[in-house]
């Protein structure tokens, strides 16, 4: 009897794998000033999803990966950009104002009168869609020594842009990872999904936090937070975008495309078949120096100030660029 | 009632889908058939007496549905009850519902097969079924085959009188057993109502009654809504499946209700742990938890296997 191989946990003290081991589940990159880390581990036990639900007052999406981790230091001035599940699910509405509807529940309310009169209450309104403007928990660093200036990322008018051409060069990627930071299935109403991935090469690094919430027969949404770090000029650029449409028009320019039936089933499962198809209704950018040159630039440091104590990027604060015609 | 075709051999069905190879569309089509056949003369409940072991979403999860079978034993020699979700999102939902149909069929009485809420038209054809049986037979006439006899699959099963096992849950229409008997099943699953609410409707440990769900449709359940059905149908549990559970169980209300998820990790990327809950002649209950089969580990190089070039090497995702 001892050929066949059984896999069983006889325990629940034997988890799988440790959830305790976060050191061990955590991958390091050292490039330049920078440190990249990324940490994947198993979706949260009963007891630590029951404990974020409180601190947060809304429902923890199913697959809950709070224990999940990308993080971008920079190490001469401790300046660093973490992604993580709770601080993405802390941004998603609490107060039921943005709550969206699924596609039957006018034909479900109107019987439901009918048949069970009384229960009208809906408990703890919240936008179930998990839709979050999450684009990273920022540290800002000091420059260090008496006249030490913190440093932080920042928009205005002067603030670059992404070079997306010098990111289509096919560089060697020395680092790669992607981390699924949470997931719904909205009960099978479509899905609402936020990760992250990343590309390191020698002289720069892209990083993509992507939020994709498809509501079947309602709307399709995309918001991306793109990090990319010169690792020469040690310098960061964040940019924000935000793209919905109605899930018919996607589904239109799908079949437009071409594509059959099948095909516009499977397309509609996958965000970078249909983030371009959506259009832009939202975009803003910052960017921080944070190498040598950032004691001298006083007017990167100045305009700080124009956004006090904001560490966590809303899109308010962001300099907002016109949606593109 | 006319028997399978000659040609169709269930026991040499059953040997081919273990080691996990495809039946024939006739096959399929003749073994679906069947198979309505038998689910159309079950109750809306069905009444099974323990020992049975009874096992929550799978998901086509095939390799873990087979760690199942290692670990609580072979049919016939231990009773399954299946409390629905076979298909969608894994990578072997055709393989899965061909097995545990062709066990239904050849076991009748030795496993039950109960319905979830992805035993439907609509929603296989958004999670991955009708796309599978799309890609693997050239055409959708087997996913064809297996939702028409869904609409034949029973609502729910009571074990030794006392354990009440469906799918998603309870539903406000409903207090008594014998409204569950007078449900007009043999349909796709509807958007609402108490066939809807059984595959659909969720606990929550938080309330006393049924609560709306934000979403605008569906509704979730208290402690005094079991408590009230444990009460005046004389019984002293529920089972049910439906949500994902890292331990791989939950029991809530002071042991009046457990959810038992039966794939470990779910999607191949969760790491949670799954369980089958064993009911003893005695109706005693016991959670035989375990963890994904080690067979997936293929599953998993394969899905890496896509990324990666025809030379062999990986290429690398120049995402912007």
């Amino acid at each position: 009897m001892t050929s066949v191989k059984i896999n069983h946990i006889s325990s629940l003290n034997e988890p799988y794998p440790s959830p305790s081991a976060l050191e061990a589940a955590t991958t390091t990159h050292v490039q330049g000033a920078f440190v990249i880390a990324t940490r994947k581990l198993p979706i949260l036990k009963s007891g630590p999803i029951d404990a974020m639900s409180v601190r947060l007052g809304i429902p923890i999406p199913e697959m809950i990966f709070g224990d999940n981790l990308v993080s971008i230091t920079h190490r001469p001035t401790g300046w660093s950009i973490e992604f993580n599940a709770e601080d993405a699910l802390e941004r998603v509405d609490k107060t039921g104002e943005k709550m969206l509807q699924v596609a039957y529940a006018g034909e479900w309310s109107s019987s439901r009168e009918k048949t069970s009169a009384g229960i009208s209450e809906v408990v703890k309104p919240f936008d179930w869609s998990y839709t979050t403007d999450y684009c990273g928990t920022e540290r800002p660093g000091s420059t260090g020594g008496a006249e030490g200036k913190e440093t932080k990322l920042h928009g205005d008018e002067n603030t670059p842009d992404i070079p997306i051409e010098l990111l289509k060069r096919r560089d060697p990627i020395l680092f790669a990872d992607e981390v699924v930071l949470y997931e719904s299935e909205l009960d099978d109403n479509g899905c609402s999904i936020v990760s992250v991935k990343l590309r390191v090469m020698e002289h720069r690094m892209l990083l993509l936090c992507r939020m994709f919430m498809r509501l079947d027969n309602v709307l399709v949404r995309v918001r991306d937070t793109r990090v990319y770090v010169d690792f020469d000029k040690e310098e960061v650029i964040r940019e924000y975008t935000e793209r919905e449409d109605k899930f018919e028009n996607v589904k239109t320019k799908l079949f437009m495309q071409g594509l059959k039936l099948d095909q516009v089933t499977i397309a509609l499962r996958d965000a970078n078949q249909v983030a371009p198809l959506l259009p832009l209704i939202k975009q803003g950018v910052e960017s921080v120096i944070l190498g040598p040159g950032v004691a001298t630039k006083t007017t990167t440091t100045t305009t700080t100030t124009r956004f006090p104590g904001q560490t966590q990027l809303t899109p308010q604060t962001q300099f907002v660029r016109p949606p593109p015609r | 009632m006319p028997g399978l075709p000659p040609s169709v051999d269930l026991d040499e069905c059953i040997s081919r889908l273990y080691k996990k190879e495809l039946l024939a569309e006739s096959v399929i089509e003749a073994i679906c058939a069947k198979t309505k056949e038998l689910l159309m003369r079950e109750s809306n409940v069905v009444h099974v007496r323990a020992p049975v072991t009874v096992v929550g979403d799978i998901h086509g999860q095939f390799y873990d549905l087979i760690e199942i079978f290692r670990i609580g034993g072979y049919c016939p020699d231990t009773n399954y009850l299946f409390l629905g979700d076979y298909v969608d999102r894994g990578m072997f939902s055709v393989e899965t519902i061909s097995l545990l149909v062709c066990l239904k069929l050849r076991y009748p009485n030795r496993v039950h097969l109960i319905r979830g809420n992805h035993e439907s038209r609509g929603v296989t054809q958004s999670y991955g079924f009708y796309t599978e049986c799309s890609r693997k037979y050239g055409n959708a006439n087997v996913w064809h085959y297996f939702t028409d006899m869904f609409d034949f699959l029973t609502l729910s099963v009571v074990i030794n009188d006392q354990i009440f096992c469906v799918h998603g849950g309870l539903s406000p229409s409903i207090h008594s057993i014998d409204q569950i008997k007078v449900i007009d099943r043999f349909r796709e699953i509807p958007h609402e109502g108490p066939m809807a609410d059984l595959v659909w409707s969720d606990p929550d440990p938080d309330r006393d009654e049924f609560s709306l769900s934000p979403r605008g449709a569906g509704y979730t359940f208290g402690a005094q809504v079991v408590k009230k059905f444990l009460a005046v149908n004389n019984m002293n549990h529920i089972l049910r499946a439906h949500q994902l559970c890292q331990e791989g169980y939950q029991v809530l209300y002071d042991d009046r209700l457990s959810t038992v998820w039966s794939a470990p990790n779910y999607c191949y990327r969760c790491g949670n742990m799954a369980s089958v809950l064993e009911v003893s002649d005695t109706g005693e209950r016991f959670f035989n938890v375990f963890a994904a089969a080690p067979e997936n580990d293929a599953v998993k190089d394969q899905q890496m296997n896509q990324d990666k070039s025809a030379e062999g090497g990986a290429l690398p995702d120049y995402f912007l």
